[in-house]
C-alpha cells in the first residue's frame, strides 16, 4: 500500500503523520522539539515506523513548520512548503467547507480565511511573540502549573481577572501585580486566557471578517480555556478537532502527495548522522550566515547566501 | 573638491536631480556604496533606539562617506507642500547629521515651502557654496530638473512594460528608501524574481496622477510621500494581482497610510511586511511564499 509521510516541525512541538490514499491517518506522532529539529524528527520517525504495517511504502514525503527547509533536505522531501498552504489543505480535507481558521502556535499565530474551499486571506502575526504559546507557558511556569492543566482551571473561574494584553512583558507585569494584590488564582488564569484570546483578535485578527463555522488549532487549541474565551469573544461555536494539532502534518503529506513525484522513503535515514554547521562568508560586508547541512560528512545542502559568492564558500570547506 | 552622497533616504527620490545638478556645474561627487549589514551595523552605533531602520542605515553611509570627500549633500526638507508635511526625519536629519558627526562638512539645503524656501532657491544657495553665480545655478538646476522630468517619465514606461506580461504581477507597495535599499528591499525582489513574478513599483506611478488617485482613497492625507503610494495603491490596483507592502519600523507616516490602505483594499489580496533589524528572514520568506500561494486562487484542495 502506498502512503505519505507528512512532518511538522514548529518551534515548540514536532508533529509527523502518515497518510494513505484517502487521507486517512496510518500513524501520528506528537512531541516536543525541545530546540533540536533532527533529534526531533529521528523520535517522530522512530515512532511512526513502530505504528504502521510492514506493507505501508511511504512514496512521497512533505515537510512544513519553521525547520521545514533542514528537515525536508534531511528526508529528501518532495514538497517543502509553508504552514499557511499546509495548514489550510490539511484542514480543508476534514472540513470542505470551514470558513475562518484560527491557529496559535507556539511562536506564531495565524488566521486563515476561506471562500468555497479557497484561501481569499491570511494574516500572521508580526514583530513579536505576544500572545502566542510560548508566552502562556512562561506564565504557567511562574504560578508553578502545568500549562497542560491551563484549561480546566480557567473554566472554574466565574469572574476572570481583566489582564493587559497588548504586550507580553506589560501582560507580565501586570499578572505579578494582579497575584501580589490577591485575586484568586483561577480568575487570573481565566483572565490570561481571555488576554490571549482578546490579543489575537486585536492584532492577527484586526479587521478581519470572522465568519463561522470557525475551528481553531495549534497547540494552543487544546486549552479549553482560551476556546471558550473565543466563544465568549466571537459569539460563534468553534470547533476543535482532536486531530486539530495534526492540520499542518496532514496539509503538507497531501501536498506532498499531490506534487505526483514518487520517490520511495526508507526509515533507515534515522539512524544516518546529520551535522549541521554555520559558516560565515566574508566574501563582501555583508557576512551572510550561511548553513550547511551534513549526512555521513557528505554536504546535502546550504543556504542563507545572498549571493554566489557563498556557494563557492561552502565548497571550500 | 568632492560631494558626496549618502545612498539612502532622499537619494531615492532626489538621485537623478542632484547629479544632473553637479554634472551641470562640472563638479564631482561620488556615492556610497549599496547598503550592507556592516553600514547597518555602523549606522546603528550612531543611534538612538527610536531612529527607524532606514535613519539608521543613512547614519552608516554617512560614516562611509565622512572620510572620502569635502562635502556630504544633507538636505533639510521641512515641507514641500503648503497643506502639507514630510516624515520628521525629514525636518530633522540636517541637525541630527551635524550633531552626531562634528568633524564633517555639510552642505545643506533647505527646503520649506510654507515658509517660501523653494526648490529652485534651495540649489541656488548650493551653488553659492560651491562658488557658482546665480544665474549658473539657476541654469543647471533648470536642466538638472528636466533630466528629473525624463527619468520619471523613464519609470513610467517601466511600469507599463511590466503591466503588460503574462506573468503574475504584484504592486510593491512603500517608500523607494525601502523598495530599492540593497539591504530591506532588494532581498524581496530577488524573491519575487526567482519565482517568475513580474513587479510593479509604488514609485512608477505618473507624477500628475498622484493627487487624483490619492483624492479617490482620502483627500486628507497631509503627509506628501505617503501621496504617492496611497495613490499608486489606488492607480495600480485592478491592474496587478496582488499588493505587497514594505515598510521600517518605526514609521509614523506608514502606519497611519498604511492601515488606511489596508482598510480600503477591500477583497485585493495585500501583505503587509515590516522591518525591525535583520538577522535572519525566514519569517518573511514564510510570509512571501504564503502569499504567492494564495494569489489567483491558488491554495485548494
Amino acid at each position: 500500500m502506498e502512503a505519505s509521510l507528512g512532518i511538522d516541525i514548529g518551534s515548540i512541538s514536532t508533529k509527523g503523520v502518515i497518510l494513505d490514499n484517502d487521507n486517512n491517518i496510518l500513524a501520528s506522532t506528537y512531541l516536543w522539539t525541545e530546540g533540536n529539529p533532527i533529534k526531533a524528527v529521528k523520535k517522530v520517525l522512530k515512532d511512526l515506523e513502530r505504528q504502521i504495517d510492514k506493507d505501508v511504502k511511504v512514496t512521497s514525503v512533505g515537510t512544513t513548520g519553521s525547520a521545514r527547509k533542514l528537515i525536508g533536505t534531511m528526508l529528501g522531501a518532495t514538497s517543502i512548503k509553508n504552514e499557511i498552504t499546509a495548514h489550510a489543505i490539511g484542514t480543508l480535507s476534514k472540513y470542505p467547507n470551514i470558513k475562518t481558521i484560527l491557529e496559535i502556535g507556539g511562536q506564531d499565530s495565524k488566521i486563515i480565511l476561506l471562500d468555497n474551499g479557497i484561501v481569499t486571506d491570511y494574516a500572521m502575526n508580526t514583530l513579536c511573540a505576544a500572545g502566542t504559546g510560548s508566552f502562556l507557558s512562561s506564565q504557567a511556569k511562574r504560578l508553578g502549573l502545568n500549562v497542560e492543566d491551563f484549561g480546566k482551571i480557567a473554566l472554574t473561574s466565574k469572574n476572570p481577572t481583566n489582564i493587559a494584553a497588548r504586550c507580553t512583558v506589560f501582560a507580565e507585569s501586570d499578572l505579578v501585580h494582579k497575584i501580589q494584590m490577591g485575586y484568586k488564582r483561577n480568575d487570573i488564569i481565566a483572565g490570561l486566557c481571555y488576554s490571549v484570546a482578546s490579543n489575537y483578535l486585536n492584532n492577527v485578527g484586526k479587521g478581519k471578517k470572522i465568519e463561522g463555522p470557525i475551528i481553531f488549532q495549534g497547540g494552543v487549541s487544546k486549552n479549553i480555556g482560551v476556546k471558550k474565551a473565543f466563544e465568549d469573544l466571537l459569539h460563534e461555536d468553534i470547533i476543535v478537532d482532536e486531530n486539530g494539532h495534526l492540520m499542518g502534518a496532514i496539509g503538507s503529506a497531501i501536498l506532498a502527495r499531490k506534487t505526483g513525484i514518487k520517490k520511495e522513503f526508507n526509515f533507515k535515514v534515522k539512524d544516518a548522522n546529520f551535522e549541521t554547521s554555520g559558516i560565515e562568508c566574508k566574501g563582501c560586508p555583508n557576512h551572510c550566515e550561511i548553513i550547511v547541512v551534513k549526512k555521513d560528512d557528505k554536504i546535502l545542502d546550504s543556504w542563507g547566501n545572498r549571493c554566489d559568492k557563498g556557494a563557492l564558500k561552502v565548497k571550500e570547506q | 573638491m568632492k560631494i558626496g552622497l549618502p545612498k539612502a533616504l532622499l537619494y531615492y527620490y532626489y538621485a537623478p536631480l542632484w547629479k544632473a545638478f553637479f554634472d551641470e556645474l562640472n563638479v564631482k561627487y561620488i556615492e556610497s556604496s549599496d547598503t550592507t549589514s556592516k553600514t547597518l551595523l555602523l549606522g546603528k552605533e550612531k543611534s538612538i533606539d527610536e531612529a527607524c531602520l532606514a535613519l539608521k542605515i543613512y547614519l552608516g553611509h554617512i560614516r562611509e562617506l565622512k572620510d572620502k570627500c569635502d562635502y556630504i549633500l544633507v538636505p533639510r526638507i521641512f515641507s514641500l507642500k503648503k497643506t502639507e508635511q514630510v516624515c520628521t526625519n525629514f525636518n530633522c536629519i540636517y541637525d541630527l547629521v551635524r550633531n552626531t558627526f562634528k568633524d564633517i562638512k555639510i552642505l545643506n539645503y533647505n527646503i520649506d515651502v510654507k515658509r517660501h524656501y523653494t526648490e529652485k532657491n534651495a540649489f541656488i544657495k548650493i551653488g553659492k557654496e560651491l562658488g557658482f553665480s546665480i544665474i549658473e545655478s539657476r541654469n543647471a538646476y533648470k536642466k538638472a530638473k528636466e533630466i528629473e522630468k525624463t527619468y520619471y517619465l523613464q519609470e513610467e514606461k517601466k511600469a507599463k512594460v511590466a503591466l503588460k506580461t503574462n506573468k503574475t504581477k504584484i504592486l510593491l507597495l512603500g517608500h523607494p528608501y525601502i523598495l530599492k535599499d540593497n539591504l530591506i528591499g532588494k532581498s524581496i525582489i530577488n524573491y519575487l524574481e526567482k519565482n517568475n513574478i513580474s513587479i510593479i513599483y509604488s514609485c512608477q506611478i505618473p507624477r500628475d496622477l498622484i493627487e487624483f488617485n490619492c483624492s479617490k482613497i482620502s483627500t486628507k492625507i497631509h503627509f506628501t510621500m505617503n501621496k504617492e503610494e496611497v495613490a499608486a495603491f489606488n492607480y495600480f490596483k485592478d491592474k496587478v494581482d496582488g499588493t505587497i507592502i514594505l515598510t521600517a519600523f518605526p514609521c509614523g507616516p506608514d502606519s497611519l497610510a498604511n492601515e488606511m490602505i489596508i482598510r480600503k483594499r477591500k477583497k485585493h489580496p495585500t501583505l503587509l511586511l515590516t522591518f525591525e533589524d535583520l538577522t535572519n528572514n525566514t519569517a518573511v520568506i514564510t510570509r512571501l511564499e504564503s502569499f504567492l500561494d494564495m494569489l489567483k486562487g491558488g491554495i485548494h484542495l
